[in-house]
Protein backbone atom coordinates (compact mmCIF):
# COMPACT_ATOMS: atom_id res chain seq x y z
CA UNK A 1 0.00 0.00 0.00
CA UNK A 2 1.43 3.31 -1.02
CA UNK A 3 2.00 5.60 1.94
CA UNK A 4 0.32 8.96 1.82
CA UNK A 5 1.46 11.82 4.02
CA UNK A 6 -0.83 13.65 6.47
CA UNK A 7 -3.88 12.69 8.54
CA UNK A 8 -5.71 11.25 5.55
CA UNK A 9 -2.80 8.89 5.03
CA UNK A 10 -2.88 7.80 8.67
CA UNK A 11 -6.62 7.12 8.58
CA UNK A 12 -6.26 5.01 5.49
CA UNK A 13 -3.50 3.00 7.04
CA UNK A 14 -5.63 2.41 10.15
CA UNK A 15 -8.65 1.37 8.06
CA UNK A 16 -6.50 -0.99 6.06
CA UNK A 17 -5.10 -2.57 9.26
CA UNK A 18 -8.63 -3.09 10.54
CA UNK A 19 -9.70 -4.81 7.35
CA UNK A 20 -6.69 -7.09 7.38
CA UNK A 21 -7.38 -7.95 10.99
CA UNK A 22 -11.02 -8.82 10.30
CA UNK A 23 -9.97 -10.93 7.38
CA UNK A 24 -7.45 -12.69 9.56
CA UNK A 25 -10.11 -13.38 12.23
CA UNK A 26 -12.46 -14.82 9.65
CA UNK A 27 -9.77 -17.07 8.29
CA UNK A 28 -8.95 -18.23 11.80
CA UNK A 29 -12.62 -18.97 12.47
CA UNK A 30 -12.98 -20.98 9.29
CA UNK A 31 -9.86 -22.95 10.13
CA UNK A 32 -11.12 -23.63 13.64
CA UNK A 33 -14.47 -24.83 12.40
CA UNK A 34 -12.83 -27.10 9.89
CA UNK A 35 -10.53 -28.50 12.51
CA UNK A 36 -13.43 -29.16 14.86
CA UNK A 37 -15.18 -31.08 12.14
CA UNK A 38 -12.07 -33.04 11.34
CA UNK A 39 -11.57 -33.90 14.98
CA UNK A 40 -15.18 -35.08 15.33
CA UNK A 41 -14.71 -37.30 12.28
CA UNK A 42 -11.40 -38.56 13.63
CA UNK A 43 -12.96 -39.37 16.98
CA UNK A 44 -15.72 -41.48 15.52
CA UNK A 45 -13.22 -43.27 13.30
CA UNK A 46 -11.09 -43.89 16.38
CA UNK A 47 -14.06 -45.46 18.12
CA UNK A 48 -14.65 -47.65 15.08
CA UNK A 49 -10.99 -48.66 15.13
CA UNK A 50 -11.15 -49.50 18.81
CA UNK A 51 -14.18 -51.72 18.26
CA UNK A 52 -12.48 -53.62 15.47
CA UNK A 53 -9.18 -54.11 17.25
CA UNK A 54 -10.39 -54.63 20.79
CA UNK A 55 -8.50 -57.89 21.21
CA UNK A 56 -5.25 -56.59 19.83
CA UNK A 57 -5.43 -53.62 22.16
CA UNK A 58 -5.96 -55.93 25.12
CA UNK A 59 -3.35 -58.52 24.27
CA UNK A 60 -0.50 -56.63 22.63
CA UNK A 61 1.40 -54.04 24.72
CA UNK A 62 3.11 -52.38 21.75
CA UNK A 63 -0.16 -52.06 19.86
CA UNK A 64 -1.82 -50.82 23.04
CA UNK A 65 0.83 -48.15 23.49
CA UNK A 66 0.40 -46.83 19.96
CA UNK A 67 -3.34 -46.83 20.39
CA UNK A 68 -2.96 -44.65 23.49
CA UNK A 69 -0.79 -42.25 21.53
CA UNK A 70 -3.39 -41.96 18.82
CA UNK A 71 -6.04 -41.24 21.43
CA UNK A 72 -3.90 -38.63 23.11
CA UNK A 73 -3.48 -36.82 19.80
CA UNK A 74 -7.20 -36.18 19.60
CA UNK A 75 -7.74 -35.54 23.27
CA UNK A 76 -9.39 -38.86 24.09
CA UNK A 77 -8.42 -40.51 27.36
CA UNK A 78 -9.77 -44.06 27.47
CA UNK A 79 -8.79 -44.28 31.12
CA UNK A 80 -10.41 -41.05 32.22
CA UNK A 81 -13.43 -42.75 33.66
CA UNK A 82 -14.64 -46.24 34.42
CA UNK A 83 -18.01 -45.48 32.95
CA UNK A 84 -19.06 -44.64 29.44
CA UNK A 85 -18.14 -45.73 25.97
CA UNK A 86 -14.44 -46.34 26.31
CA UNK A 87 -14.52 -48.18 29.60
CA UNK A 88 -17.29 -50.49 28.45
CA UNK A 89 -15.81 -51.10 25.04
CA UNK A 90 -12.34 -51.89 26.14
CA UNK A 91 -12.72 -52.79 29.80
CA UNK A 92 -9.14 -51.72 30.27
CA UNK A 93 -9.82 -49.44 33.24
CA UNK A 94 -9.81 -52.37 35.60
CA UNK A 95 -6.63 -53.71 34.08
CA UNK A 96 -4.74 -50.53 34.92
CA UNK A 97 -6.36 -50.29 38.30
CA UNK A 98 -5.23 -53.76 39.24
CA UNK A 99 -1.79 -52.99 37.89
CA UNK A 100 -1.67 -49.90 40.07
CA UNK A 101 -2.44 -51.87 43.20
CA UNK A 102 0.20 -54.46 42.33
CA UNK A 103 2.73 -51.74 41.77
CA UNK A 104 2.05 -50.20 45.16
CA UNK A 105 2.39 -53.66 46.64
CA UNK A 106 5.78 -54.22 45.00
CA UNK A 107 7.05 -50.82 46.02
CA UNK A 108 6.06 -51.56 49.59
CA UNK A 109 7.77 -54.93 49.56
CA UNK A 110 11.02 -53.62 48.08
CA UNK A 111 11.21 -50.47 50.19
CA UNK A 112 13.49 -52.00 52.88
CA UNK A 113 15.96 -52.93 50.12
CA UNK A 114 15.93 -49.83 47.97
CA UNK A 115 14.82 -47.13 50.37
CA UNK A 116 11.76 -46.33 48.30
CA UNK A 117 13.31 -45.71 44.90
CA UNK A 118 12.85 -48.36 42.27
CA UNK A 119 14.07 -48.48 38.69
CA UNK A 120 11.23 -48.71 36.16
CA UNK A 121 12.73 -51.73 34.41
CA UNK A 122 13.12 -53.60 37.66
CA UNK A 123 9.56 -52.73 38.64
CA UNK A 124 8.28 -54.16 35.35
CA UNK A 125 10.32 -57.33 35.75
CA UNK A 126 8.96 -57.91 39.22
CA UNK A 127 5.50 -57.18 37.93
CA UNK A 128 5.82 -59.68 35.07
CA UNK A 129 7.08 -62.33 37.46
CA UNK A 130 4.06 -61.83 39.64
CA UNK A 131 1.70 -61.96 36.72
CA UNK A 132 3.37 -64.93 34.97
CA UNK A 133 0.23 -67.01 35.07
CA UNK A 134 -1.90 -64.04 34.11
CA UNK A 135 -3.60 -63.18 30.93
CA UNK A 136 -2.29 -59.90 29.60
CA UNK A 137 1.36 -58.99 29.06
CA UNK A 138 2.62 -55.83 30.71
CA UNK A 139 4.97 -53.18 29.36
CA UNK A 140 6.80 -50.26 30.95
CA UNK A 141 4.36 -47.99 29.22
CA UNK A 142 1.52 -49.81 31.00
CA UNK A 143 3.28 -49.26 34.33
CA UNK A 144 3.52 -45.54 33.78
CA UNK A 145 -0.11 -45.33 32.79
CA UNK A 146 -1.22 -47.31 35.81
CA UNK A 147 0.75 -45.03 38.08
CA UNK A 148 -0.67 -41.87 36.60
CA UNK A 149 -4.19 -43.28 36.89
CA UNK A 150 -3.59 -44.05 40.56
CA UNK A 151 -2.29 -40.53 41.01
CA UNK A 152 -5.30 -38.98 39.31
CA UNK A 153 -7.90 -40.32 41.68
CA UNK A 154 -5.72 -40.36 44.77
CA UNK A 155 -8.02 -42.42 46.96
CA UNK A 156 -10.00 -45.68 47.24
CA UNK A 157 -12.85 -47.01 49.32
CA UNK A 158 -13.00 -50.51 50.78
CA UNK A 159 -15.94 -51.33 48.48
CA UNK A 160 -13.97 -50.40 45.39
CA UNK A 161 -11.03 -52.58 46.34
CA UNK A 162 -13.33 -55.51 47.09
CA UNK A 163 -15.21 -55.13 43.86
CA UNK A 164 -12.31 -54.61 41.51
CA UNK A 165 -9.96 -57.19 42.91
CA UNK A 166 -12.65 -59.64 44.02
CA UNK A 167 -11.31 -59.65 47.55
CA UNK A 168 -13.25 -60.26 50.73
CA UNK A 169 -14.00 -57.30 52.94
CA UNK A 170 -11.53 -58.53 55.55
CA UNK A 171 -8.71 -58.85 53.06
CA UNK A 172 -9.37 -55.42 51.60
CA UNK A 173 -9.38 -53.75 55.00
CA UNK A 174 -6.23 -55.62 56.06
CA UNK A 175 -4.39 -54.50 52.96
CA UNK A 176 -5.50 -50.89 53.32
CA UNK A 177 -4.73 -50.82 57.04
CA UNK A 178 -1.26 -52.16 56.31
CA UNK A 179 -0.63 -49.27 53.96
CA UNK A 180 -2.02 -46.98 56.65
CA UNK A 181 0.37 -48.33 59.29
CA UNK A 182 3.29 -47.96 56.91
CA UNK A 183 2.50 -44.27 56.61
CA UNK A 184 1.62 -44.67 52.91
CA UNK A 185 -2.06 -43.90 53.29
CA UNK A 186 -4.28 -41.54 55.27
CA UNK A 187 -7.93 -42.01 56.24
CA UNK A 188 -10.73 -39.64 55.38
CA UNK A 189 -14.04 -40.05 57.21
CA UNK A 190 -15.47 -36.71 56.22
CA UNK A 191 -17.35 -37.47 53.03
CA UNK A 192 -21.10 -37.04 53.32
CA UNK A 193 -21.70 -40.60 52.09
CA UNK A 194 -20.17 -41.77 55.35
CA UNK A 195 -17.75 -44.16 53.64
CA UNK A 196 -14.16 -44.17 54.74
CA UNK A 197 -11.66 -43.25 52.06
CA UNK A 198 -7.99 -44.17 52.01
CA UNK A 199 -5.84 -41.51 50.37
CA UNK A 200 -2.35 -42.11 48.98
CA UNK A 201 -0.13 -39.04 49.26
CA UNK A 202 2.82 -41.39 48.59
CA UNK A 203 1.68 -42.09 45.04
CA UNK A 204 3.04 -38.82 43.74
CA UNK A 205 6.49 -39.68 45.09
CA UNK A 206 6.31 -43.15 43.52
CA UNK A 207 5.47 -41.67 40.14
CA UNK A 208 8.26 -39.12 40.43
CA UNK A 209 10.98 -41.64 41.21
CA UNK A 210 9.77 -44.13 38.60
CA UNK A 211 9.53 -41.43 35.93
CA UNK A 212 13.10 -40.36 36.62
CA UNK A 213 14.56 -43.67 35.37
CA UNK B 1 -3.17 -21.33 46.38
CA UNK B 2 -6.51 -20.93 48.09
CA UNK B 3 -7.03 -17.82 50.14
CA UNK B 4 -9.18 -16.85 53.09
CA UNK B 5 -9.45 -13.14 52.51
CA UNK B 6 -5.82 -12.07 52.29
CA UNK B 7 -4.50 -15.12 54.03
CA UNK B 8 -2.76 -17.77 51.91
CA UNK B 9 -3.84 -21.24 52.92
CA UNK B 10 -1.26 -24.04 52.94
CA UNK B 11 -1.65 -27.00 50.54
CA UNK B 12 -2.59 -29.51 53.23
CA UNK B 13 -5.76 -27.51 53.93
CA UNK B 14 -7.14 -28.76 50.58
CA UNK B 15 -6.28 -32.42 51.19
CA UNK B 16 -9.35 -34.15 52.68
CA UNK B 17 -7.58 -36.64 54.99
CA UNK B 18 -6.14 -33.77 57.03
CA UNK B 19 -9.64 -33.06 58.27
CA UNK B 20 -9.85 -36.52 59.88
CA UNK B 21 -7.86 -37.29 63.01
CA UNK B 22 -5.25 -39.81 61.85
CA UNK B 23 -4.92 -42.97 63.90
CA UNK B 24 -1.27 -43.78 63.05
CA UNK B 25 1.05 -42.05 65.50
CA UNK B 26 3.67 -40.61 63.13
CA UNK B 27 1.02 -39.42 60.70
CA UNK B 28 -0.96 -37.89 63.55
CA UNK B 29 2.08 -35.99 64.84
CA UNK B 30 2.72 -34.50 61.45
CA UNK B 31 -0.95 -33.60 61.10
CA UNK B 32 -1.08 -31.92 64.51
CA UNK B 33 2.09 -29.95 63.79
CA UNK B 34 0.68 -28.61 60.53
CA UNK B 35 -2.59 -27.59 62.13
CA UNK B 36 -0.86 -25.91 65.10
CA UNK B 37 1.24 -23.79 62.76
CA UNK B 38 -1.75 -22.89 60.62
CA UNK B 39 -3.85 -21.85 63.61
CA UNK B 40 -1.09 -19.66 65.03
CA UNK B 41 -0.29 -18.04 61.68
CA UNK B 42 -3.91 -17.32 60.95
CA UNK B 43 -4.65 -15.85 64.39
CA UNK B 44 -1.50 -13.74 64.23
CA UNK B 45 -2.33 -12.22 60.85
CA UNK B 46 -6.03 -11.74 61.59
CA UNK B 47 -5.42 -10.58 65.19
CA UNK B 48 -7.66 -13.26 66.64
CA UNK B 49 -7.19 -13.90 70.35
CA UNK B 50 -9.93 -16.34 71.23
CA UNK B 51 -11.24 -19.38 69.37
CA UNK B 52 -14.65 -20.79 70.25
CA UNK B 53 -14.79 -24.51 69.45
CA UNK B 54 -18.46 -24.50 68.74
CA UNK B 55 -18.33 -21.41 66.57
CA UNK B 56 -17.76 -20.97 62.86
CA UNK B 57 -14.03 -20.44 62.97
CA UNK B 58 -13.01 -20.24 59.28
CA UNK B 59 -10.19 -22.76 59.56
CA UNK B 60 -12.49 -25.45 60.94
CA UNK B 61 -14.05 -26.18 57.58
CA UNK B 62 -13.18 -26.06 53.91
CA UNK B 63 -16.26 -25.68 51.72
CA UNK B 64 -14.27 -26.33 48.55
CA UNK B 65 -13.45 -29.92 49.51
CA UNK B 66 -16.58 -30.30 51.66
CA UNK B 67 -14.79 -31.22 54.84
CA UNK B 68 -15.09 -30.00 58.45
CA UNK B 69 -13.11 -30.77 61.57
CA UNK B 70 -15.07 -32.77 64.14
CA UNK B 71 -15.30 -31.38 67.65
CA UNK B 72 -12.81 -34.06 68.70
CA UNK B 73 -10.31 -32.94 66.08
CA UNK B 74 -10.68 -29.25 66.99
CA UNK B 75 -10.07 -30.06 70.63
CA UNK B 76 -7.09 -32.27 69.77
CA UNK B 77 -5.32 -29.55 67.80
CA UNK B 78 -6.04 -26.79 70.29
CA UNK B 79 -5.03 -29.01 73.20
CA UNK B 80 -1.74 -29.59 71.45
CA UNK B 81 -1.26 -25.82 71.30
CA UNK B 82 -2.14 -25.54 74.98
CA UNK B 83 0.45 -28.22 75.76
CA UNK B 84 3.09 -26.13 74.06
CA UNK B 85 3.89 -23.97 77.08
CA UNK B 86 2.70 -20.42 76.79
CA UNK B 87 1.08 -20.74 73.36
CA UNK B 88 -2.56 -21.13 74.30
CA UNK B 89 -4.84 -21.60 77.29
CA UNK B 90 -8.30 -22.99 77.85
CA UNK B 91 -10.58 -20.28 79.18
CA UNK B 92 -13.09 -22.76 80.61
CA UNK B 93 -13.11 -26.27 82.05
CA UNK B 94 -15.42 -27.46 79.30
CA UNK B 95 -12.77 -26.59 76.69
CA UNK B 96 -15.18 -24.48 74.69
CA UNK B 97 -13.03 -21.38 74.42
CA UNK B 98 -9.31 -21.17 73.85
CA UNK B 99 -7.06 -18.15 74.31
CA UNK B 100 -4.44 -18.03 71.56
CA UNK B 101 -1.06 -16.55 72.46
CA UNK B 102 0.55 -16.01 69.08
CA UNK B 103 2.66 -13.59 71.08
CA UNK B 104 3.55 -15.14 74.41
CA UNK B 105 2.72 -13.10 77.52
CA UNK B 106 6.41 -12.22 77.85
CA UNK B 107 6.42 -10.93 74.24
CA UNK B 108 3.41 -8.75 75.00
CA UNK B 109 5.18 -7.41 78.08
CA UNK B 110 8.15 -6.40 75.89
CA UNK B 111 5.81 -4.74 73.41
CA UNK B 112 4.26 -2.73 76.25
CA UNK B 113 7.69 -1.59 77.42
CA UNK B 114 8.56 -0.40 73.91
CA UNK B 115 5.23 1.37 73.69
CA UNK B 116 5.92 3.21 76.95
CA UNK B 117 9.37 4.30 75.79
CA UNK B 118 8.21 5.31 72.32
CA UNK B 119 5.53 7.56 73.79
CA UNK B 120 7.55 8.96 76.67
CA UNK B 121 5.18 7.54 79.26
CA UNK B 122 7.86 6.44 81.74
CA UNK B 123 6.48 8.46 84.63
CA UNK B 124 2.92 8.74 83.43
CA UNK B 125 -0.44 7.27 84.09
CA UNK B 126 -2.67 5.77 81.44
CA UNK B 127 -5.87 3.74 81.58
CA UNK B 128 -5.87 0.14 80.51
CA UNK B 129 -8.52 0.98 77.95
CA UNK B 130 -6.42 3.75 76.45
CA UNK B 131 -3.53 1.33 76.07
CA UNK B 132 -5.58 -0.83 73.76
CA UNK B 133 -7.80 1.70 72.01
CA UNK B 134 -6.40 5.18 72.58
CA UNK B 135 -4.77 7.36 69.96
CA UNK B 136 -1.19 6.46 70.92
CA UNK B 137 -1.71 2.79 70.32
CA UNK B 138 -3.08 3.14 66.78
CA UNK B 139 -0.75 1.47 64.33
CA UNK B 140 0.94 -0.51 67.10
CA UNK B 141 0.47 -4.13 68.03
CA UNK B 142 -1.35 -3.11 71.18
CA UNK B 143 -4.27 -1.77 69.21
CA UNK B 144 -7.24 -4.07 69.74
CA UNK B 145 -5.36 -6.46 72.02
CA UNK B 146 -7.51 -8.81 74.03
CA UNK B 147 -8.15 -7.38 77.49
CA UNK B 148 -7.38 -10.61 79.32
CA UNK B 149 -4.01 -10.86 77.61
CA UNK B 150 -3.21 -7.22 78.27
CA UNK B 151 -3.97 -7.60 81.98
CA UNK B 152 -1.79 -10.69 82.20
CA UNK B 153 1.13 -8.88 80.58
CA UNK B 154 0.63 -5.87 82.84
CA UNK B 155 0.55 -8.11 85.91
CA UNK B 156 3.79 -9.70 84.81
CA UNK B 157 5.39 -6.26 84.54
CA UNK B 158 3.90 -5.28 87.90
CA UNK B 159 5.63 -8.25 89.47
CA UNK B 160 8.88 -6.98 88.02
CA UNK B 161 8.27 -3.57 89.54
CA UNK B 162 7.90 -1.77 86.21
CA UNK B 163 4.45 -0.45 86.90
CA UNK B 164 1.54 -0.42 89.29
CA UNK B 165 -2.03 -1.27 88.38
CA UNK B 166 -4.78 0.56 90.23
CA UNK B 167 -8.50 0.52 90.08
CA UNK B 168 -10.54 3.55 89.18
CA UNK B 169 -14.19 4.12 89.88
CA UNK B 170 -15.28 1.33 87.55
CA UNK B 171 -13.73 -1.47 85.53
CA UNK B 172 -13.34 0.96 82.64
CA UNK B 173 -11.13 3.16 84.72
CA UNK B 174 -8.47 0.64 85.58
CA UNK B 175 -5.19 2.45 85.22
CA UNK B 176 -1.49 1.90 85.11
CA UNK B 177 1.29 4.00 86.57
CA UNK B 178 4.68 3.31 85.07
CA UNK B 179 7.87 3.56 87.07
CA UNK B 180 10.60 2.71 84.62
Amino acid sequence: MRRRPGIGGLQNAAAARDQYRMLGENVAKIRTDMMKEQLATFRSQLEEFARKHKNDIRKNPAFRSQFHEMCAKVGVDPLASNKGFWAELLGIGDFYYELGVQIVDICLATRPHNGGLINLQELCNLLRQRRKSDREAVSEDDCLRAISKLKAQGFVTVDEVERRLSWTSGRAIDALDTLLDEGLAMIDDGHKDGRRRYWFPCVSSISTSVADT
Amino acid sequence: MQKLGDFKLPHFFNYPPYFTLQPVRDTREKQVQLWKELILDYCRTQKIFVIGLEEDFPLFSNAVIERSLTHEAREAFLSALVSEAGRAEWLDKGHRKCLILWHRIQDWADIILHFVKDNGLEDSVITVEEMRSGIECRGTELHGIDRTILMRALKLLEQKGKLAIFKGTSADDEGVKFSM
